[in-house]
């Protein structure tokens, strides 16, 4: 019965990390938000101030992912033990990243990029291959709405532009060997 | 109706962008890394599942177990067992270096769980203790993952082991009353699942796993009212007995 104990010691441990981690994925979660908000009148005015305005949370995602990585580091083994913790919040944070570096570039934001966009250390708290994906399946369904409104604001060429980054994407993704799995659901969603 | 300009449009980007060579590349990177954990995970769920059959194999040697074949039943089980973790859990351990090993877990829990039943229902009949998934892991020290540290369960299997042996030990009790060999095996079954249950209610299961962890304890106290019924039967209807089946 002093194993129960000790369980029990163990588990009051965990759930003292799951609670560390609560906190910094809701301030994760918060700036992501605001984020998300400030890169949305892209679809209705110019650019350049939204892009500029959604880069300026970027230091508070960094910071939020600094407390991550200091919960994490003390634990290395055990990143996939909470990574549901932060994945959603990532997956979202991707996506943005990639649509803001896509509008400013024209171009595929990286996973070495993003990795570094997010200043994580490789060794203590690496970007998830499967979130980064999934963040860009997550910005190509947000690109048919801005063709939509970028032509309703006149910029004809705009479906054309998009639609061969779509369709190199989508060929890019044609040359993972998905897994049965979300992610795959995931890029089915964006044919 | 779709296909058709989507795939005219991907051609013609191709022989224009250069750009996006560059990212073909870059997915090809991906599509190895995707790859590699993938056919590990595979690998993972088929000795997972090897263990899980083996495991089973070694809890159906022990319920062969009557007095007069104790000892020899019991040596036997700890030898599939030791070659069980030999042949198969090692298979598992060289799989799950480091960040793998929770990166992978769902892949390989169930086998370690019918691995843990397996071990613990072993040592309860040897010694009639509860083996502590200390003795566990140091009985696992020799299996190594690739980067030489040693294999260990966690604690969430080995619980949701723990959980499933209570069933285990329900058909052994029920099988030791049913064929005659008295109070005290059955009794001692029933101390056994008492306190396990009671650890169990100690511990909270809001940790990972912890659907699977309330259903299984559910299960388990239904095993263990089962096992106090039967000890229940045989205690009021003893009388019943000759005195030479319920003493023995």
């Amino acid at each position: 019965m002093e194993q129960f104990e000790s369980f029990r010691a163990e588990m009051d441990a965990s759930n003292a990390v799951r609670e560390q981690l609560r906190s910094a994925v809701s301030e994760l979660d918060n700036a992501t938000r605001l984020m998300n908000a400030a890169l949305l009148p892209i679809h209705h005015s110019s650019s350049g101030d939204s892009i500029k305005k959604a880069k300026s949370y970027l230091p508070e995602i960094r910071k939020a992912y600094m407390e991550l990585t200091a919960i994490i580091k003390a634990r290395p083994e055990e990143y996939y033990k909470y990574h549901d913790y932060w994945r959603n919040q990532t997956q979202v944070v991707v996506s943005l990243l990639a649509f803001s570096h896509w509008l400013e570039t024209g171009d595929l934001l990286s996973h070495a990029d993003a990795q570094e966009l997010l200043e994580l250390k490789k060794e203590d708290f690496f970007l998830d291959l499967d979130d980064y994906l999934v963040g860009l399946c997550n910005m190509s369904s947000e690109l048919p709405r801005y063709v939509v409104n970028q032509v309703v604001a006149g910029a004809y060429d705009c479906p054309e532009r998009v639609s061969l980054f779509l369709s190199d994407l989508y060929s890019a993704f044609r040359l993972l060997n998905l897994r049965n799995d979300h992610l795959r659901k995931r890029f089915d969603g964006t044919k | 109706m779709l296909r058709a300009p989507l795939f005219a449009a991907t051609k013609r980007a191709m022989s224009t962008s250069t750009a996006t060579n560059a990212f073909h590349s870059r997915f090809q990177q991906y599509a190895l890394q995707l790859d590699a954990t993938n056919e590990r995970r595979e690998r993972l769920v088929k000795a997972s599942r090897d263990v899980t059959i083996h495991s089973k194999k070694v809890i159906f040697v022990i319920h062969r177990l009557n007095d007069s074949n104790r000892d020899k039943i019991v040596e036997q089980a700890e030898k599939d067992l030791a070659a069980v973790r030999d042949a198969h859990v090692s298979r598992v351990a060289r799989e799950v270096e480091g960040v793998d090993y929770w990166k992978l877990k769902r892949a390989f829990s169930p086998g370690m769980q019918e691995f843990v039943e397996a071990a613990t229902v072993v040592e309860f009949c040897k010694t009639g203790k509860l083996l502590t998934l200390q003795q566990l892991n140091s009985s696992l020290c020799g299996v190594k993952d690739a980067s030489g540290v040693s294999f260990s369960v966690d604690i969430d299997d080995y619980l949701l082991g723990i959980a499933d042996l209570s069933g285990e030990l329900m058909r052994l009790a029920v099988s030791s009353a049913a064929s005659g060999q008295g109070l005290e095996a059955s009794a001692r079954i029933r101390g056994f699942v008492q306190a396990l249950y009671e650890g169990f209610c100690l511990l909270f299961y809001n940790v990972d796993g912890g659907r699977d962890m309330t259903k299984k304890v559910e299960v388990m106290l239904q095993s263990l009212v089962k096992i106090e019924t039967t000890c229940y039967s045989m205690h009021v209807r003893g009388s019943e007995y000759p005195a030479s089946i319920v003493d023995s």
